[in-house]
């Protein structure tokens, strides 16, 4: 059973690995420079699946949180450790990524609409989150507690973007109604690429992370057994 | 003893008792009061000396003071959530209450309750003295004001007290609630200060319709979810 | 010292049971596969080193804590099932004094009675304040009472519902003499009034004073069990456990 995994997740590295070197290729050698930003325009291809992904982690935290609270099943909480970390690493390079991008395009480093704005919160939110884990006094009680804010935090994630949404407003579009340069296909591809690249990270990353919570059980209850036999 | 067998309490009666219980401590020690009117008063006047003697007057009352008042009442709101269940944890009188035939979701409305009022008697206090170091006249604004804040603090009194339940639990918690509670609380905040300074700048209320109206679902929001929660929360 | 009353242990089912009852926290193994059962009218002392699991055991029995696994028994009810009405049926004494200490003794009476739904709270307040010998100092804020004075409201206030089951952690240690004098005369009229007991105890003399049987805990399981009233080896048995 361990070897069924232990080749799953060295598919996982392989595919990730693969798809990064293509993305990069897409990415630098493919896609063509945009007419007006030139090559820094690049990092949309970083930033845009890298918050995707990181909502798309809130998603999996609420359902190791809740799964958690209502089960009580272990594998539950490795979810949700796995998706609040490897989530908020992915948050924090948003908020890199984004303003590095926003001064070229934008003229200023930040602004508070709506999508920075709540991605900012949900770092913080994520930040108290792991915090709160470190200050419980034993690993079940900091579950129950991360759980319960994992919870609050997702529902409160949606809210926060419409309170701000109706507070201010200013993100480029890039899909859908109202956005202003249609995307070369060049560009479409290298995206895209680099989406499910991103995507297998983030996987790659959270099963890696998932396992380590797992073992870590797992090696906690060998030395208990053992300081009972003795 | 009376020959009655004992009923429990319904949800409400147990609630009541609870409030009614953490409001009597109050008023013995008047601890929470003190400490969150005297912080309060450190607040403004920290405020007062930040935004210099006339930015308000050049920046508009509606510009600058509801954010004050409402930064004022996040921070010593979270002083009075603090101390509502140290007193529980001091000799444990919680877990008498969790081995009552009492649903726990009435400990949290209870509590709430109690924070509520006590959070309302700190406003009563506060939005006085604003007006005085602040040099701006609030009592024209009190008809909106009367409705605007109560509904906010209806909201920040159910949060904080989800939260204080939260960081209660932990080892030295405390100081981690202004940091868990405060992101979380976005929505209530934008709204609030929305709000109060539309009261403030005498825009008519109807104008603030959809913001009126998230936050009465937020209120409700918070309170199903933390009756859902209570129970994970007191669990151990 | 306190003796059931006559013909007590006829009930077939028991009144307070665990059955292969089972706690972890995280790694640690506080309790496993624990098997009791007390009948009414027959007390039981639970003995142990600190940290073998009595105060885990008794927490899980009155349900303020959730089992890992196996299951607790109230009446026949299962507390995660029907928890308001098991918890009506269980008093709790432990050694924090679980009151509030801003309240008075009367205060913090009438409150729990409450709680618990019992009619004329103030009234059966005034009453348990006499029974355990306290009715002058009711109206004092229970802060400014000694330890001893403490657990006599604490008693109370396990008592304020008229459990049939009282769950008792260790709840005379520190106390002096008179107070722990009126400790044993409040369970004794307990008892009378057909009140079982689970006392978790240091003192195993104490144990086997004011209990008809005894269980022992060690690391979490059944170390030794025995009758306080029967073979003086069981006796013997008891007493070699103490360090």
């Amino acid at each position: 059973m361990r070897r069924s995994s232990d080749l799953a997740m060295s598919a996982l590295t392989v595919a990730t690995a693969g798809s990064m070197a293509a993305a990069l290729w897409l990415i630098f050698l493919v896609a063509p420079e945009e007419r007006v930003m030139g090559a820094v325009q690049k990092i949309f291809y970083v930033h845009v699946p890298l918050a995707a992904i990181t909502f798309l982690s809130v998603f999996l935290l609420l359902t190791g949180a809740a799964g958690y609270l209502w089960t009580r099943r272990a594998g539950f909480d490795h979810l949700s450790i796995a998706s609040a970390e490897v989530g908020w690493l992915f948050c924090t390079l948003v908020l890199v990524t984004g303003p590095i991008w926003a001064k070229p395009a934008w003229g200023v480093w930040w602004t508070w609409e709506a999508k920075l704005t709540t991605t900012l919160v949900l770092w913080l939110l994520l930040a108290g989150i792991l915090l709160a884990r470190a200050y419980a006094s034993t690993p079940e009680q900091g579950a129950r507690i991360a759980s319960v804010l994992g919870v609050i935090a997702a529902l409160d994630v949606p809210i926060v973007y419409k309170a701000v949404d109706w507070w201010r407003g200013q993100h480029p579009i890039v899909f859908g109604p109202g956005k202003t340069d249609p995307l070369a296909p060049g560009m479409l591809a290298a995206l895209l690429v680099s989406m499910g690249a991103f995507l297998l990270l983030f996987a790659l990353l959270v099963a890696v992370r998932a396992r380590l919570a797992a073992e870590e059980d797992r090696l906690a209850a060998l030395l208990e057994a053992a300081a009972r036999s003795r | 003893m009376s020959d009655a067998a004992p009923r429990p309490p319904g949800f409400v009666s147990a609630s009541l008792a609870i409030a009614q219980k953490d409001l009597r401590i109050e008023g013995r020690t008047k601890e929470t009061t003190l400490a969150t009117v005297l912080f309060a008063l450190v607040v403004l006047v920290v405020f007062a000396f930040a935004f210099g003697g006339d930015a308000v007057q050049r920046a508009g009352a509606g510009t600058i003071v509801p954010g004050v008042v409402w930064v004022t009442l996040a921070f010593s709101g979270i002083v009075g959530f603090t101390r509502s269940f140290r007193l529980e944890r001091e000799d444990d009188a919680l877990a008498a209450v969790a081995l009552a035939p009492v649903d726990r979701g009435a400990v949290f409305a209870g509590k709430a309750l109690a924070n509520f009022v006590l959070l309302t008697a700190l406003e009563t206090a506060l939005f006085p003295l604003t007006s005085v170091l602040l040099d701006v006249p609030l009592l024209a604004a009190a008809a909106p004001l009367a409705l605007v804040v109560p509904l906010h603090t209806v909201g920040l009194a159910c949060l904080g007290t989800l939260f204080g339940a939260v960081v209660s639990r932990l080892q030295r918690g405390e100081a981690l609630l202004a940091t868990l509670m405060l992101p979380a609380a976005t929505p209530l905040f934008l709204s609030a200060v929305h709000c109060t300074a539309s009261a403030i700048e005498g825009t008519p209320l109807a104008a603030d319709r959809h913001w009126l109206l998230l936050i009465g679902g937020l209120d409700v929001l918070y309170v199903l979810v933390a009756l859902l929660l209570f129970d994970a929360i007191l669990e151990d | 010292m306190p003796s059931p009353p006559s013909g007590a242990s006829l009930d077939a089912a028991p009144l307070l049971e665990a059955r292969g009852l089972t706690r972890r926290f995280g790694a640690t193994i506080a309790l496993e596969g624990i098997d009791l059962a007390v009948r009414r009218g027959e007390p039981v002392a639970l003995f142990g080193e600190n940290g073998a699991g009595k105060t885990t055991l008794l927490r899980l029995l009155a349900g303020g804590l959730k089992p890992t696994a196996g299951g607790v028994a109230v009446e026949g009810t299962d507390p995660r099932r029907a928890g308001a009405a098991a918890r009506s049926r269980i008093g709790v004494v432990s050694h924090q004094t679980l009151l509030y200490g801003d309240l008075t003794a009367e205060e913090n009476l009438v409150f729990f009675a409450t709680l618990h739904g019992v009619p004329s709270p103030a009234a059966r307040a005034r009453a348990l304040l006499r029974e355990v010998d306290l009715a002058e100092r009711g109206d004092d804020p229970v802060r400014t009472f000694s330890r001893g004075l403490r657990q006599r409201v604490a008693l109370a206030r396990a008592l304020v519902h008229a459990p049939p089951i009282l769950l008792l952690d260790e709840p005379a240690t520190g106390l002096d003499a008179r107070s722990t004098a009126a400790w044993r005369r409040a369970l004794a009229e307990a008892a009378a009034r057909d009140t079982t007991w689970i006392l978790a105890t240091h003192d195993v003399e104490e144990g086997l004073a004011l209990c008809p049987r005894w269980v022992a805990i060690r690391h979490g399981r059944v170390a030794d069990a025995g009758s306080s009233r029967g073979p003086e080896a069981d006796r013997a048995r008891a007493r070699a456990l103490a360090p």
